[in-house]
């Protein structure tokens, strides 16, 4: 186990620059999520991490050595593939003792951590298989059983889960996370699923164009995102943006004034999460026509229009399965029943709002 | 799900008239083979002989060093399937694999080279042979057939090894494996399927050469190989095709052989299960 110090790390192919000084301290132990949309950087960060790829600048200490220009094998780190990258020709077994064997790890030693990884990850009985043999969830397992056998000094996890179905990624998730505590090594994961990036992560880093946008913990990147992208990125469904003039620590929303931070002047784009509006009279109260109603059983969303002064100017970013279009969205808890088309009385806290910056994206606080 | 009946009769019927079509002309080499010489020519044909001369094969190996021709064409496949197999990997994973300036025209030069006649080139290396004195050297056909066949099987593999995940050699690099050793190890396994039909196209093109050894063996009878040899079982005035087709079998059947030991590896798909 060991610290892993990321300096200024820069990768360019010619003219195009996909990672722009990227720098991040993992602490030891610590499970660090990168996330963000496709192309934005973060498997590119990931392989120049195992050195799989070569930085353009900067450098990388793994356990305070500088590992930057070692090859994949001198580094101590284990990896694990969105696709598993199994060893088609080999036995579960072997897959997991390879890197081992490569390292002269003598037979019965091999042996020994094999077995000891196959009954942590319960694949004791899958041994003697092959990987054509396995389910989804066993290869992933196995994937997993590959990286704890040589007991690396970090783990670095490219998409392990996205090949698998939404119940088996719900489950492995959990035992991925429970393996973490168990053994405690430092782990660099990358993901597109800001969901996974929230219920795994100690920090989580959200990239955007190969630029870090933040670094937090899951809490502070929900309650305090630095920009619109991080506003909008995490939190399903996304938060509602809404703009408005800021005048005296106060804006007109849905008709009127609303207080909000005093540093906040002239032209804002306002954020507002889907769960902080509730229904019934609060704070700011407002009337809303349902324009769609979805049922999750316990909650539901709320889809209705923004106020035509409040409603934001252009698309902002919020999730890649976000498809609200103008519409806002309430996420109500035990609301009972709600028809389309009739108004309703929804309410939110003041304290709740978020404001930014149209014109840079950052947050005003 | 149910078909219809006829486009199905007439799916059944394409594929017995094309399999007529292509089996036809090895029956009838085993019908000539097996019939008296003087019924060859006879009008209507018989399409089996009343008495079928087993005993052909037994009298062609006697009269004629069959075996040597046969051991010849092996030694120059063997050692033209080696020498390219080697190349090809190592060209193949190359263009594959690694983006280098001039890459891709590389490749495209190699194709080229496909794309002209071997006997385009026996003149350019028969000269290239007689300076080096491998004239008659079973070393001339060896050399000379790998020239023809690393253009192939370089772009066979090429294409082989494009549809192996990355991720498998990057996993054995992390896991502690040089390049070269990530391709030993973990992607020439994955390849055997490929690297066997690709072997097997190399040695099929060596073991049909017949412009080459003519060229470069005529002078050296204990280095025929058999499609030589057998071209100097046809006389001048009289050939007796029943012995010619007895031979021709004779020189198919390693072909034969060598195909249904590698037909698993030719049809497996060892790469299922790598990966989702």
């Amino acid at each position: 186990m060991a610290d892993i110090v990321i300096d200024r790390v820069r990768k360019s192919y010619g003219a195009l620059t996909v990672l722009k000084d990227f720098s991040i301290e993992v602490a030891d132990g610590e499970f660090v999520v990168l996330v963000g949309p496709s192309g934005c950087g973060k498997s590119t960060m990931l392989k120049i991490l195992a050195g799989l790829e070569e930085a353009s600048a900067g450098t990388i200490r793994i356990g305070g050595r500088d590992v930057t220009d070692l090859a994949p094998g001198d580094r101590d780190i284990a990896m694990v593939f969105q696709n598993h990258a199994l060893y088609p020709h080999l036995t579960v077994a072997s897959n997991m003792g390879f890197g081992l064997k490569m390292r002269g790890t003598p037979a019965a030693e091999i042996n020994r951590r094999v077995q000891d990884a196959a009954r942590i990850l319960d694949v004791e009985h899958l041994l003697g298989r092959r990987p054509r043999q396995l389910s989804g969830g066993q290869r992933q397992r196995v994937a997993l059983g590959r990286a704890i056998v040589r007991e690396p000094q970090a783990f670095l996890m490219d998409e392990p889960l996205s090949n698998l179905d939404a119940k088996l990624r719900v489950h492995m998730r959990a035992e991925i996370g429970a393996l973490h505590q168990r053994l405690g090594v430092t782990t660099i994961y990358v993901t597109h699923d800001q969901i996974e990036a929230m219920t795994m992560a100690n920090r989580i880093v959200i990239m955007r164009d190969g630029e870090i946008q933040q670094i937090a913990d899951p809490e502070t990147m929900f309650e305090r995102p630095a920009n619109l992208f991080v506003a909008g990125f995490i939190g399903s469904p996304g938060m509602n943006f809404l703009t408005a003039e800021a005048c005296n620590g106060q804006v007109q929303l849905f008709g009127q004034p609303v207080p909000v931070t005093a540093a906040a002047a002239g032209p804002v784009t306002i954020g507002l999460r889907p769960e902080h509006l509730e229904a019934g009279r609060g704070a700011v109260t407002f009337e809303a026509r349902p324009v769609l109603v979805e049922s999750l059983g316990s909650e539901k969303y709320l889809y209705f229009e923004a106020p035509e002064a409040n409603r934001p100017p252009r698309r902002l970013a919020r999730g890649d399965e976000d498809h609200r279009g103008d519409r806002l969205i309430a996420r109500l808890m035990n609301a009972g029943p709600v028809a389309v088309g009739h108004p309703m009385t929804l309410s939110f806290d003041p304290s709740r709002l978020h404001v930014f910056d149209p014109a840079s994206g950052r947050a005003i606080r | 799900m149910r078909t219809r009946p006829l486009p199905r009769l007439f799916l059944y019927a394409s594929v017995i008239l094309t399999c007529a079509i292509l089996l036809f002309p090895i029956y009838w080499l085993v019908v000539t083979a097996l019939s008296q010489p003087d019924q060859l020519r006879q009008l209507p044909p018989k399409f089996w002989p009343d008495q079928p001369r087993w005993s052909v094969f037994g009298a062609i190996l006697a009269e004629r060093p069959i075996l040597l021709w046969l051991g010849n064409s092996a030694l120059a496949a063997i050692g033209a399937v080696s020498i390219s197999m080697v190349v090809s990997v190592l060209a193949g994973y190359s263009l594959s694999r690694f983006r280098v300036r001039g890459g891709q025209s590389l490749g495209l030069f190699i194709l080229t080279a496909k794309m002209l006649p071997a006997t385009l080139l026996v003149i350019p290396l028969f000269g290239i042979f007689r300076t080096t004195g491998l004239i008659g050297s079973m070393w001339s056909i060896i050399l000379a057939h790998a020239t023809l066949i690393i253009p192939f099987t370089t772009w066979m593999l090429k294409g082989y090894f494009d549809t192996i995940p990355r991720e498998l050699e990057q996993a054995a690099m992390v896991d502690g494996c040089s390049p070269l050793g990530a391709l030993v190890r973990v992607i020439l396994p994955v390849s055997a399927p490929g690297l066997a039909a690709t072997a097997l196209y190399g040695f099929v093109l060596s073991w049909s050469d017949y412009a080459y050894a003519r060229t470069f063996l005529t002078n050296a009878q204990g280095n025929w190989t058999a499609n030589l040899g057998i071209t100097t079982m046809k006389g001048e005035y009289i050939s007796n095709w029943a012995d010619i087709s007895a031979a021709a079998i004779l020189v198919a059947l390693p072909i034969l052989g060598i195909y249904l030991f590698l037909e698993r590896y030719l049809v497996g798909g060892l790469t299922a299960g790598s990966e989702k």
